[in-house]
């Protein structure tokens, strides 16, 4: 699954470590979900969804 | 998050401590005992027991940490190095079975498996980690 991960972090400038940090995950987490190796919960992605303030379907989409 | 501020890992980890002394005490004991006193019936059976008791609890320890695991994604990786480290110790005990039996290599005790096992998926663990970096 594709994501929008490190545009979304790059434009609040946070490092992988920050983004972990708010999400109360590993930073090993963080690269694994964006680099595409992992997919994450529902409930993950609404985290992520709710801490950069947009939908689940702007930040990930289902192109291979 | 650092794995050790994983509050998660922290009680695993004291868990797994506390285990591994009470199995040190308890086999120590039971080698005493068995070697001064030669101990039968019940008693035996209750000092062969204990050992194996706190391995048990060692189990039950992993088992709560996966349950209280809040990182979905180490929990996985834990999970996954879990599955290789059962399937790797399964297939390794089942051939040295068939060897014992039909080519008679060296008897191996039943009390290697939980090692093996052990060695094994920490073994997948450190490799999945690799993976994932």
């Amino acid at each position: 699954m594709k994501n929008r991960l490190k545009v979304l972090r790059a434009e609040r400038n946070w490092s992988q470590a920050d983004l972990a940090e708010r999400l109360e995950v590993s930073r090993q987490s963080v690269n694994a979900v964006e680099t595409g190796k992992y997919d994450p919960s529902l409930p993950l992605a609404f985290k992520l969804a709710r801490l950069f303030e947009t939908t689940i379907e702007a930040i990930f989409s289902d192109e291979s | 998050m650092n794995c050790m501020n994983n509050p998660a890992v922290r009680r695993y980890l004291w868990r797994f401590l506390v285990t591994m002394l009470l199995y040190v005490a308890f086999l120590v004991l039971a080698v005493v005992i068995f070697v001064h006193y030669h101990p039968t019936g019940p008693l035996a059976w209750l000092l062969a027991f204990l050992p194996a008791l706190s391995i048990i609890a060692q189990i039950a320890a992993f088992g709560m940490y996966l349950a209280e695991e809040k990182d979905e994604f180490m929990r996985n990786l834990q999970i996954q190095a879990l599955l290789w480290g059962i399937g790797a110790t399964l297939s390794v005990t089942v051939t040295w079975g068939f060897l014992e039996n039909f080519v008679h290599l060296r008897h191996m005790d039943l009390i290697w498996i939980y090692p093996i096992y052990c060695v094994l998926s920490g073994l997948a663990l450190g490799i999945q980690q690799m993976r994932y970096k």
